[in-house]
């Protein structure tokens, strides 16, 4: 009887504790949870350095708030970070050419480090904006960057960084929207193989924190993301 | 029993501090922290990041000053300034006479209250703590596990980081040096019962303070903080900063008592070669914290006003340096190691003569290798600056002064296999903890080794080998000799005994699980895994794999634990007086023991390790030799008028 | 206990104590465990550090092995006894043993042994790591080191050869053999700059420039991460170190604007 009521009182204790972690592991997994995946359209094949390849798209934005992201038309906790949309996280096809445009509504200033004026790890080493080839930009005027690079281990690196030029604090907003006219940068990058990585903002865009990089550079949803590659 | 509340006749000046407890205390903290932050919402604009951080600091300050007034911490203050004192029957009142369970929820100055609400206060911080472990585990179960984020990752790891710094830093001298040691020592109570209760009441005021951080958006920066990260991170760095600040000022309260405690109220008698090892390093601890911590809060006070007020201490830019801040980070954090460590191996050093049935060997070795350690301690903070480029030249002296420790750390080694050798071992919880002990601290201690070699240092440096090891001294040693500890006094602090059987088993699923983590974490950490990765290359998932199913074990054999405690508290069997056969004072005094103790001062006639000499038949601990009552009250006590009346 | 000072006496004394049974298992349990830890020491912790790619990397893996071997003999001393006092000191039962041990209160000559050895330890292991800080620090500082600008960002580091043009890159490309000294600063928060298999690491402090030097000699690709927290993707912010010969890093150079 002894033991009995003393093995049902410690599987008790075990279960109630775990039920404990449980519960507070599946609160944190949901809270945190990444916005839902934008996943690149794929149409037909293209002929590049690398033989003929998948052809997928991509169209994102980058934005002076965070009013038309993953966080709803209230802009959720933050409104007046800036942030990335429609979502930051990213489904690429392995082995692909991906073609991505960027919409830059966002105004800006000197970065921090002049290296990510330059466009890299494209094809060709260039971006267009607004339909003229580039492949360096002033590091003075600059809105964000979209800068994807990877851990190596057994997945294929990709490093690619562009350049997202300001658009001028005295540019209007557009009629009937809250934007001015953006700037609109498209380059292409060839995936390897199936793999995890990370992008990210190199423009320190977090005003008011130490090196502008907390606020929305150090929160999940608005000025990095996931890519998944696969 | 008097029964509490409106009922209770009023003393002059007391009617207040009658009222007084945990609830109100709340309430006082909540009500004027709301006020707080109404005042500074509305006069402060919240929408730039140094202003919101003043608005939670000045929140987070009027939480403290609330809750401390709601406990009743400046009752007996403001009654001086406004010339009033306290009545014996106030004092009585204040010691918990007569209370029952209430007196456990109030400003309470009986030292045996106190240390049972620091055990409690640490088993919570270890349960949160213990649940962040078992998460950041589950994450780092298998590499790029999308459980949680990187941001929820980088706030659990600091999280849990502090919180169980805190939880080690007082789990041994809290709950045993509060219990235990005046008994100990002979006294009635602490050399100052009410600075006593302060401290602990100052440490659950603490508590919410650092919790909070987790709403508001968590530490990202690790429990070292190091700007100027933290200069960048978001409002819950300031519950951190907050909260240190606090329990900076609760931990120096405390470690003034406890030295003032074994400096001047041992019993008649009780020279200091009569005085137990475990007084001399719960001093040796406080000691060490008493210059240590106040660093540690200026850090956060120079990183408050960063934060808040623009201050450019850390930034670079400004003037700054990033190198001012783990200067004085390391200053508090490598003497912090021993403030945790040394209470846990000198209330090993307690057991071991108890359960080998010897004399501690060596007494006076020990106390020098004690006073070694406390001295070379303050020099060696730089060790974990070799690769920070601050001052390339300076290692070799600090390698110097590193090394050097090893000699009093093997001192404590020696002593503790000296009293077991040839010993009759009777195997018990806390003499396995003393085992557990030898086995762990041994690896904390050589990898210790490794990391004081400049070169070796250069590659281990941040990776889950630095990790591993301080687990093993903090963990292995320190959470460890507190857990012995707990099994040792348990009779005596609560009257009843824990189940030794149940005990056994959870000690030792703990101790094998916590071996499967961290030897799985050296190997991660060899091959070049980084500390405080949300993810890994698939390298290492074989190391962390095994690290994960390690903690889940730590795990089940910690809820265990805690269900022995828990049983062992409400309807264990009833406790002899002295259990163990054990020497020191403390085993002398009835269970339960009386509001004061003793009720004649003991006279101390030897030390208490005398096992295997004299007659084994006869009581072991020193006897009053003469009739009690004509016996001069010893001369330390004048400063016991602070606490309560003579109650014979 | 009397100190005998006669050392006739001493030296009986002594001899018997060796000759104890207990003693003797004890010495075989410590010579068990100490073979165990030496044969550990000589395998385990090398091999976990991967192949080294530098000298520096070598002296670091033999101050492991070394200090692994140095150490087997004491903690083997600690293990030996605790093991053999639960196994032939324990006493069995419920309660309290009867009678206690003997009344071993202290021992001169035990002591001073203890403290003269660990001493001695202490020392070797000083000796050992300041001549191997010399042989490291002098590594990459003879010759004409190629300097390397590092510069760490949140959360990516990149990498300029002042020397060569001002190349720049997110990846690190090094020729072999030839010693190189990095300039590794940062331009936000603290970084610590790893080259894992090469034993190298210092940290990237926001308004310094710290250095350090290394000569890489052995071909492949090795992994460079970020040692101190930095923040949200500090676990992501690794790249690769690329040692190639003089000819392909001159190649590289050229390729991306830079010159010999």
């Amino acid at each position: 009887m002894e033991v009995r009521s003393t093995a049902l009182g410690a599987a008790m204790t075990v279960i109630a504790g775990a039920l404990v972690v449980v519960v507070t592991g599946a609160v944190l997994s949901h809270s945190s949870a990444a916005a839902p995946a934008l996943t690149a359209k794929t149409n037909g094949t293209m002929n590049t350095a690398h033989g003929k390849l998948r052809h997928a798209t991509l169209s994102i934005s980058s934005y002076p708030d965070s009013m038309a992201g993953e966080h709803g038309a209230d802009g959720g906790k933050h409104p007046d970070w800036v942030s990335y949309g429609p979502t930051t996280t990213y489904d690429l096809p392995a082995h692909a050419l991906v073609s991505v445009t960027i919409r830059q509504y966002d105004s800006g200033e000197r970065l921090n480090n002049p290296f990510f004026a330059t466009v890299r790890g494209t094809v060709g080493g260039t971006m267009t904006l607004n339909g003229k080839t580039v492949s360096h930009v002033s590091p003075n005027h600059i809105g964000h960057t979209f800068t994807l690079h990877a851990a190596p281990g057994d997945q294929d690196p990709l490093f690619v960084s562009v350049p997202l030029p300001a658009v001028p604090e005295s540019v209007k907003p557009t009629k009937g929207s809250d934007y001015p006219k953006p700037n609109v940068i498209r380059f292409s990058f060839i995936t390897g193989g199936p793999g995890h990585y990370v992008w990210n903002c190199e423009y320190p865009c977090g005003d008011g924190y130490y090196a502008k990089f907390g606020g929305p550079m150090s929160t999940r949803g608005y000025m990095s993301g996931t890519v998944n590659v696969g | 029993m008097v029964k509490l509340g409106a009922a209770t006749p009023v003393a002059d000046g007391g009617g207040l501090m009658r009222r007084l407890n945990m609830g109100t205390a709340v309430a006082g903290g909540v009500g004027f922290g709301a006020v707080g932050w109404l005042v500074a919402h509305h006069f402060l604009q919240t929408d730039v990041p140094a202003t919101s951080n003043q608005v939670v600091i000045v929140t987070m300050i009027c939480w403290s000053i609330g809750f401390m007034a709601g406990i009743g911490a400046f009752n007996a203050p403001l009654g001086w300034l406004m010339g009033r004192d306290l009545g014996h029957e106030d004092e009585m009142f204040l010691a918990g006479k007569d209370q029952g369970v209430s007196r456990y929820f109030r400003f309470t100055t009986d030292h045996k209250v106190v240390g049972i609400q620091y055990v409690a206060v640490t088993m919570v911080l270890l349960a949160v703590g213990g649940t962040l472990a078992m998460l950041i585990r589950t994450q780092l179960s298998h590499p790029n596990n999308g459980f949680v984020s990187p941001q929820t990752y980088n706030a659990m790891v600091g999280l849990h980081g502090i919180i169980m710094v805190l939880a080690t830093i007082i789990a041994v001298t809290g709950p045993f040096g509060n219990f235990i040691l005046p008994i100990m020592l002979g006294a009635r109570d602490m050399a100052f019962p009410r600075l006593n209760a302060l401290s602990l009441w100052l440490l659950v005021c603490a508590v919410p303070l650092l919790l909070s951080a987790a709403f508001l958006g968590g530490i990202p920066t690790g429990w070292s903080a190091y700007a100027p990260l933290a200069d960048q991170a978001g409002p819950g760095m300031n519950g951190f900063l907050m909260a240190i600040i606090v329990f900076a000022i609760s931990s120096a309260v405390a470690g003034a008592n406890i030295t003032t405690t074994v400096l001047t109220m041992r019993a008649r008698g009780m020279t200091w070669n009569r005085t137990p090892i475990f007084a001399y390093g719960t001093v040796a601890s406080v000691g060490l914290a008493i210059p240590a911590l106040p660093l540690f809060m200026s850090a956060q006070i120079l990183l408050a006003v960063d934060r808040a007020l623009g201050g450019q201490f850390y930034v670079a830019a400004g003037g700054g340096s990033a190198w001012l801040y783990e200067h004085l980070f390391w200053l508090f954090g490598h003497p912090e190691v021993y403030v945790i460590v040394l209470p846990a191996v000198v209330a090993l050093m307690e057991i071991t003569p108890v359960f080998a049935r010897k004399p501690l060997y060596n007494f006076n070795a020990a106390v020098v290798g004690l006073i070694g350690i406390v001295g070379l301690s303050l020099m060696v903070w730089a060790h974990h600056m070799y690769i920070s480029g601050w001052a390339p030249d300076l290692n070799g002296p600090f390698m110097l002064t590193t090394e050097l420790i090893s000699v009093p750390t093997g001192i404590l080694f020696f002593v503790v296999i000296g009293t077991i050798w040839r010993g009759k071992i009777w195997v018990t919880v806390p003499m396995v903890a003393v085992y557990a002990m030898l086995w762990n601290f041994i690896i904390g201690g050589v990898t210790g080794i490794y990391l004081s070699d400049v070169p070796a240092d250069v590659a281990l440096h941040g990776s889950m080998f630095v990790t591993a090891h301080f687990h093993y001294t903090l963990m292995g040693a320190g959470l460890t000799g507190a857990i012995g500890a707990l099994y040792y006094w348990f009779p005596k602090m609560t009257g009843r005994m824990l189940n030794q059987k149940l005990g056994m088993v959870a000690f030792l699923i703990v101790q094998v699980g916590f071996n499967v983590v961290f030897l799985g974490m050296f190997a991660a950490g060899l091959a070049g895994q980084p500390r405080r990765v949300y993810t890994y290359p698939p390298t290492f998932a074989t190391a962390n794999l095994i690290s994960t199913i390690g903690a889940y074990s730590i795990g089940i054999g910690m809820l265990l634990t805690l269900y022995v405690v828990v049983s062992g508290w409400r309807h264990g069997p009833l406790a002899p007086a002295n259990p163990w056969g054990a020497k020191t004072l403390e085993w002398a005094v009835p269970n339960p023991i009386p509001l004061a103790n003793f009720e004649v001062p003991p006279v101390v006639i030897a030390d208490p390790y005398g096992y295997g000499e004299g007659d084994p038949t006869t009581r072991h601990w020193a006897e009053e030799p003469q009739p009690a009552r004509a016996a001069p009250v010893p001369a330390v006590s004048g400063s016991s008028a602070d606490g309560e009346g003579v109650a014979p | 206990m009397t100190i005998t000072t006669s050392m006739d006496d001493m030296a009986t004394r002594t001899r018997r104590f060796w000759l104890r049974r207990d003693v003797l298992h004890v010495v075989g349990l410590w010579a068990l465990i100490t073979v165990a830890g030496v044969l550990f020491s000589i395998y385990v912790p090398a091999h976990l550090m991967g192949p080294p790619a530098s000298g520096t990397m070598r002296e670091i893996e033999a101050t492991m092995t070394a200090f692994s071997i140095a150490a087997s003999p004491v903690a083997a001393v600690v293990w030996a006894v605790a093991l053999y006092s639960l196994i032939a000191w324990r006493h069995r039962g419920d309660g309290p043993p009867e009678t206690d041990g003997p009344a071993l209160r202290t021992s001169r000559p035990a002591a001073a042994a203890w403290i003269l050895i660990s001493s001695f330890l202490c020392v070797l292991l000083l000796v050992w790591g300041l001549a191997a800080m010399g042989s490291v620090a002098s590594a990459g500082t003879t010759g004409n080191p190629m300097v390397v600008n590092v510069t760490g960002n949140q959360w990516l580091w990149t990498f300029a050869y002042p020397q060569q043009g001002g190349v720049e890159s997110d990846q690190l490309y090094l020729p072999v053999n030839r010693p190189v000294e990095f300039h590794v600063t940062s331009v936000d928060v603290v970084h610590s700059f790893w080259i894992v298999q090469m034993g190298i690491k210092v940290d990237a402090n926001p308004g310094e420039i710290t250095r350090t030097a290394v000569v890489p000699d052995k071909r492949g690709t090795f992994d460079i991460r970020c040692a101190e927290l930095c923040g949200l993707l500090h676990a992501q912010m690794e790249t690769s170190a690329h040692v190639v010969p003089m000819a392909q890093f001159h190649k590289w150079l050229s390729a991306n604007g830079g010159h010999p």
